[in-house]
């Protein structure tokens, strides 16, 4: 579905941002893109819709060069939710908001209206919907970035932080719609430095530093690389430092990081 | 944006030029930008910018100042072009264009060479109001940041489908209302919170605050005023008084 062959990117400034990374994603994975702030993860994701064109290599979204087409193109396969949702909301009502880029990519007027209110039902705006989208909290702004993209049904759905402003129920909800993507056969692919929302959902992780992928596989075996995650400044879920700290102890009665949580999820049930 | 980028955004830099007083740097500036006004003649517009350019290589800033030079020819041809319209005097028009090049380049080599703190010294030292300075000091150093603002919200626009760069003149500029909305909304609501900031740091709190940085001109910097003061008076002197020379 998507696939990055030795990709390079270097900003105006000369700072390279990317450097020679080779990473393939197939149809309805789901990754999680772990890494130190400017380890390049954003401008992977930029690349995916062709906000970025690569200085050497190429990036492939469903066969399609990304340098061959538009980003408006490219965006009607790829739903990109950017990091701080002030960077997108203008309409005057949240229903509007959400029907901004249905209308772009030419939706008949019933159908817009039909995934505006399967949108704000879904993530719990409906009662807003002729609010103005600028008077909504932080997290109900990020919420509404996540349903306008969700809108249009894209095939692959990327996530540039969702947590972040986020309460604990709302992140419940958040790895809910992300499981349910999942169910949909969709692609999601998720950066973000909350470890612990992350490790639950089980995704693959690719783990980056300056520019490269320098891990990559499932959560469990990357989770408990400590020494690649140190290194790349990035935290292990508690429940996988608990995991490893009994591990150390003879007798320890579980085999898989899994186990510790299922067994630490009873011992706290009432 | 670009232009503005290039033309008017200070980048640190370690050439003599940038080491100078800001008031020296100050003095230079408005010399230049009254010898623009004063020359007659395309030939003596020309000596002008080739003063300009030598003084943009010492500095460093030559590339920079190229560059705004070509941005800026794309207005200046506008106003070759009205004028020619007008007057019908082609040596006349070709000399507003070239002076308005120069008079876009004399304030940028002060600009790009001169921070946003050493700018906030220069408006200290006529007295201006501390707000006023503030103010101003502010927005020139939130330039870049809102910059950066336009390219993200031009970026998350695009991935939702919008399209810029099609259509008619009317779409276009229609098309800039996703983008322009959001960057003022921001520059409010940061503006908003840069204040309360502030406040919560005691800005305001007594009348006369001291200060981090005090300049006092040092021999470099009385020489190069010096130099500027002797070399803007023989400009000005043979601009007026030695017949202009004049292409056939």
């Amino acid at each position: 579905m998507i696939e990055f062959r030795d990709v390079s990117f270097v900003h105006q400034n000369g700072v390279r941002a990317l450097d020679g990374v080779s990473l393939r994603v197939e149809a309805g994975e789901f990754v999680a893109l772990v890494g130190e702030n400017g380890a390049g993860k954003t401008t992977l994701v930029k690349h995916v819709t062709g906000l970025l064109k690569p200085v050497s290599g190429s990036v492939l979204v469903d066969g399609v060069d990304t340098r061959e087409a538009s980003t408006a193109q490219l965006s009607r396969k790829v739903g990109v939710a950017f990091q701080n949702p002030d960077h997108q909301l203008f309409s005057e009502t949240v229903e509007e908001e959400m029907s901004f880029a249905l209308r772009n990519f030419g939706f008949p007027p019933e159908l817009v209206r039909d995934r505006v209110s399967w949108g704000l039902e879904l993530f719990g705006l409906g009662e807003y919907r002729r609010s103005s989208p600028l008077i909504l909290s932080g997290g109900e702004k990020k919420r509404l970035t996540l349903a306008c993209i969700l809108a249009w049904d894209p095939q692959v759905v990327m996530l540039d932080e969702p947590t972040v402003g986020q309460d604990a129920i709302q992140k419940e909800k958040l790895a809910g719609t992300i499981q349910m993507l999942k169910s949909a056969g969709k692609t999601v692919v998720v950066v973000s430095h909350d470890i612990e929302f992350l490790w639950p959902i089980q995704p693959r992780v690719v783990v980056m530093k300056g520019g490269r992928v320098v891990g990559d596989g499932p959560a469990t075996a990357i989770m408990q690389d400590r020494d690649l995650l140190g290194s790349a400044r990035v935290a292990q879920p508690q429940l996988v430092e608990f995991y490893q700290e009994l591990h150390r102890r003879p007798g320890t009665p579980f085999v898989h990081p899994l186990d510790a949580a299922r067994w630490a999820e009873e011992a706290m049930r009432p | 944006m670009m232009w503005l980028s290039g033309g008017f955004i200070f980048r640190r830099g370690d050439s003599f030029y940038h080491r100078l007083d800001p008031r020296a740097k100050l003095l230079n500036s408005v010399l230049m930008f009254v010898t623009t006004l004063l020359a007659r003649s395309i030939f003596e517009m020309v000596l002008v910018i080739v003063f300009m350019v030598g003084l943009s290589a010492a500095a460093t800033v030559l590339k920079r100042v190229a560059r705004t030079m070509a941005f800026t020819a794309l207005f200046s041809g506008f106003i070759f072009v009205v004028n020619v319209l007008f007057t019908r005097d082609l040596e006349t028009s070709v000399l507003y264009a070239i002076r308005f090049i120069a008079i876009v380049v004399s304030t940028s080599i002060f600009f790009i060479t001169t921070s946003p703190d050493e700018l906030e010294q220069v408006m200290k030292m006529f007295r201006l109001p501390r707000d006023v300075v503030f103010a101003f000091v502010t927005a020139v150093r939130f330039i870049p940041v809102m910059m950066l603002d336009t390219i993200q919200i031009m970026d998350a626009q695009k991935s939702r489908g919008l399209e810029l760069e099609k259509g008619n003149l009317i779409r276009r500029v229609r098309n800039m209302i996703p983008i322009l909305i959001p960057l003022v909304v921001n520059s409010v609501v940061r503006s908003g919170e840069l204040a309360e900031a502030m406040e919560a740091r005691a800005y305001g709190a007594v009348p006369r605050p001291t200060s981090l940085l005090v300049y006092r001109a040092r021999r470099a910097d009385v020489g190069v005023v010096c130099a500027a003061v002797v070399l803007f008076a023989i400009a000005a002197y043979s601009f007026y008084f030695v017949v202009p020379v004049r292409f056939p």
